[in-house]
């Protein structure tokens, strides 16, 4: 078997000291960092991506610390949301109304430990799903031609703007903005500068890592500053209770369709855990309608359905940043473009190529689950006991590390003050609604997506027409369609 | 149509945008290109990208949001000070080293969230001299050292 052998180098890779030693400290910080109030997977992988560069990992290790930081982070967002009836992030939302009523009936420690088997679960079954598609994927991606690679980020966009957020045109705005960063510096088919204002450390273009570091560190320290007023937070006691057999077993069927949904969502290039979570969430109430239902006041149900869809989707949404180099999420996106700041192309090539990156991602994946579920069962005091962590201390950490990792990539002030400027504007999108996801995704994809269609154009000639050629576009070209008129009809079918 | 006061923000922020995809398209259509292979060019991308932008702002102008934002005087003023204290660090890091520079900068955030000024400093006193030797010593990343030790 392929699958198999290919595995056994992934797991040959993770095993090494070094991996494994990042996989269990990225997994600690992952749920640490969760834990955290306020403190989303997002800032925490964008926080740690700029060390991660600076120290010298070689890429694999990098990616095997980032990503998890990325699902500990999934697995820690719980953990508030059960106690403190707040979110660590929008996937997290769901968690909320079944986990908080039980933690406020003094089954905290029940709801912990069942959402912590859930997310388990959740994470498992997508990652077996992820060994079995993923090489199907890129397999189909192999004959993918620039063509189809614009195609395939337009449906991307477009899966974004209606899917993402209340205002589409938003997202659209968000997504071109992020564009049009891509284009800044030199333009690599004819050398010219483009858009560098005449400045040096504009040349090469945007940092990506200040950017990123920019528009979700520092903005979110200003959020901090603003929302700053609930220090009297109570923490909920999180009890004696804990789980039992006979729960999980109610909960089997639950996990199994909200862990293959959730995947599916997170496959879908845009569209991530908050999104999972909510159908997820949405489907099992349907299901249980009727039969003894108390969903919304502590039923495990609500709490197993919405934490495995959401673990689920950050397997999921790895799958298209491997095989196609297109991000399902915002965490992804920084991801992939961790990925290329280690000079690696992420796409059909690299599960062959580079087994090495890819599958000793996935077998680190593996790994990293079991040890958080581990973790997570014995040390749940421990993270409850960091809810309590004051922001005052908590503020000047997250100020420094940032300040800290940006310097050091090229030790020039000018990337701070660049990036303060970034934060700024960032702070400014959020307040006007808009959400930086697809700000990312439209800066990691910016240059691939012009240089998949000037390739396409060249081929032709100039012939625009390239772009609906061949049986892959028309079916890409027709999910866009779907993707951008299929919310409005469900609509219309519901009235 | 409702020109009000409540739905400025996506309006003036639309407008802005509006003129910066006009300067980006006049920019990318005067771009001096001495030779290119290919009939799309270095122009044509930015030239979409400025009339996508464009329409969408259009369209923002027409239908915004309302306002959801309504901070208080307090709030604005804890926000410029936050914003402040982080020009203030980016030209400190490197001129003042990286302890001097955070040990400030932490003090005045860990007070701005609430900490006694005493207890502040302290707490970033020790979190900057921790980190500088986690951060330098033990990851070996570029951290300044400044006025305090010199150029090492």
């Amino acid at each position: 078997m392929d699958v198999l052998h290919y595995l056994s180098i992934g797991f040959s890779v993770a095993l090494t000291p070094l991996n494994l030693g990042l996989v269990l400290a990225g997994c600690f910080i992952g749920t640490l960092i969760g834990s955290l109030p306020g403190i989303g997977p997002i800032n925490g992988v964008a926080i740690l991506l700029p060390l991660a560069y600076s120290v010298g990992l070689p890429p694999e290790s990098a990616l095997i610390l980032l990503a998890g930081v990325y699902y500990g982070a999934e697995y820690g967002g719980r953990i508030s949301s059960i106690l403190l009836n707040v979110p660590g992030d929008a996937g997290a939302i769901m968690t909320t109304l079944d986990g908080y009523p039980m933690a406020k009936r003094g089954e905290g420690g029940r709801a912990l430990a069942l959402s912590a088997v859930s997310s388990f679960f959740g994470s498992m079954g997508a990652l077996l799903l992820m060994v079995i598609f993923a090489p199907l994927l890129s397999k189909l991606a192999i004959q993918f031609g620039p063509s189809e690679y614009v195609w395939l980020m337009i449906f991307a966009f477009t899966c974004l703007a209606t899917m993402v957020g209340k205002r589409p045109i938003k997202t659209v705005v968000g997504v071109v903005i992020g564009l049009l960063f891509a284009t800044v510096g030199i333009d690599s088919g004819t050398g010219i500068l483009r858009f560098t204002m005449g400045i040096p450390n504009l040349f090469d273009g945007v940092d990506f890592l200040v950017v990123v570091i920019g528009m979700f560190a520092i903005s979110e320290v200003l959020i901090l500053l603003e929302s700053w007023a609930r220090n009297d937070l109570k923490l909920t006691p999180v009890g004696k209770s804990f789980i039992s057999f006979s729960d999980i077993m109610a909960v089997k069927w639950v996990i199994l369709r909200s862990t293959l949904s959730g995947f599916l969502i997170g496959v879908l290039p845009g569209t991530g855990a908050s999104i999972a979570s909510a159908v997820a969430y949405g489907t099992e109430k349907r299901f249980a309608e009727g039969k003894d239902d108390h969903f919304g006041d502590g039923d495990i149900r609500g709490l197993a359905a919405p934490e495995a869809a959401n673990n689920a989707s950050a397997a999921g949404s790895m799958v298209p940043m491997l095989t196609l180099g297109i991000p399902g999420s915002g965490t992804t996106a920084i991801l992939l473009g961790a990925l290329l700041m280690f000079n690696i192309t992420p796409g059909p090539l690299l599960f062959e190529q580079q087994p090495n990156i890819a599958w000793g991602l996935i077998a680190s994946m593996f790994i990293g689950n079991i040890a958080l579920l581990v973790m997570n069962l014995p040390l749940i005091g421990l993270f409850v006991r960091l809810l309590s962590i004051k922001q005052s201390y908590l503020v000047p950490i997250i100020v420094m590390l940032t300040f800290v990792g940006i310097y050091s990539i090229h030790g020039d002030t000018f990337d701070l003050f660049f990036m303060i400027v970034l934060g700024v504007f960032a702070f400014i999108l959020r307040k006007l609604g808009f959400s930086l996801a697809p700000v990312i995704l439209g800066l990691v994809l910016g240059e691939v997506l012009e240089e998949n269609l000037r390739r396409a154009l060249s081929i032709s000639g100039g012939d625009w027409s390239i772009l609906l050629n061949g049986t892959m576009t028309y079916v890409l070209a027709f999910a866009t369609v779907a993707a951008l008129t299929a919310p409005r009809i469900l609509k219309a079918l519901k009235k | 149509m409702n020109w009000g006061n409540n739905m400025l923000y996506d309006r003036i922020f639309a407008g802005a945008l509006l003129v910066l995809s006009g300067l980006i398209a006049w920019t990318a259509f005067h771009f001096d290109v001495p030779f290119q292979y290919e009939p799309l060019g270095p122009k044509a991308f930015p030239i979409i990208l400025s009339i996508v932008l464009a329409a969408c702002c259009v369209w923002m102008i027409v239908k915004p949001d309302k306002n959801s934002w309504h901070p208080t005087k307090e709030i604005l003023t804890k926000i410029v000070i936050g914003l402040v204290i982080m020009v203030l660090y980016a030209a400190l890091f490197e001129e003042a080293g990286f302890i001097i520079a955070t040990t400030i900068v932490g003090a005045i955030f860990s007070w701005l969230f609430g900490e006694k000024p005493l207890k502040a400093f302290l707490y970033a006193l020790a979190l900057s001299l921790i980190s500088y030797f986690l951060l330098a010593d033990l990851m070996e990343l570029n951290v300044p050292t400044g006025l305090l030790l010199g150029d090492l």
